[in-house]
């Protein structure tokens, strides 16, 4: 092979792998098209009404990434959320983990002052 | 007697008021009983072994839900060794306890996310 043709191929594998970085991140505006469906009973903002559903705004990520996986493959058992995870694409989770983890909210780190004391 | 029928009256009312409180959850000894949640809860950022991803926040979720999945790590409904070994550790009660002072939390505006 000649330098050009290396160096071409090259340049379209690093392509490639580039276009796997962006499209594995996660959009946020595209999260935020795709949560209509989420907003029923997880609320406009990703903060639920509902005390059964839990609050997602400002949940980490990768956790929601997580989760949506868990209901997919069944390890966690709800019919209502493997109803919704099921028709998700890869990229549908990433970008509503995107969205959602965006999200100002209540949620935060435990504070380490439990106990006694 | 009349004072002794209101006394055991009085005893009544504040049994069952007690036991509704016992019932609804108590954030004051959920604080306590959840000091074995902070060594991966506590800890912001805190990763999972394997797979690799974040711990959720708890602090300020609501405590309905909270319950709700510590008695499906319980009982297997989902699949996780560690919170399997955490919640089944736990009665139902404390269980509410716990999930009482997570949501009290979220009273609280410390500004992180």
């Amino acid at each position: 092979m000649t330098m050009k043709k290396i160096l071409a191929t090259c340049a379209v594998i690093v392509g490639v792998f580039a276009a796997q970085a962006v499209l594995a991140e996660g959009n946020s505006e595209a999260g935020k098209q795709k949560s209509q469906t989420c907003a029923a009973c997880h609320g406009a903002n990703g903060i639920s009404t509902s005390d059964q559903f839990p609050i997602l705004a400002g949940q980490y990520r990768d956790y929601i990434i997580q989760a949506l996986h868990e209901y997919q493959k069944g390890d966690r058992t709800n019919p209502i959320m493997a109803g919704m995870a099921k028709p998700l694409s890869e990229q549908d989770i990433q970008d509503l983990a995107a969205y959602f983890s965006s999200l100002p909210g209540p949620l935060h780190t435990l504070p380490r002052e439990g106990g006694n004391k | 007697m009349r004072s002794r029928s209101f006394a055991i009256v009085l005893a009544c009312v504040a049994a069952a008021v007690s036991l509704a409180a016992n019932a609804a959850g108590d954030a004051a000894k959920g604080k306590v009983e959840s000091a074995t949640c902070l060594g991966c809860h506590g800890i912001e950022d805190y990763v999972n072994v394997y797979p690799t991803y974040r711990v959720p926040k708890l602090a300020g979720q609501h405590a309905a839900y909270i319950i709700q999945a510590l008695k499906e790590y319980k009982s297997g409904g989902r699949d996780h060794r560690t919170m399997h070994a955490q919640a089944s550790s736990l009665t139902e009660q404390q269980m509410e306890d716990i999930a009482a002072y997570f949501q009290s939390l979220g009273d609280q505006d410390n500004g992180k996310h």
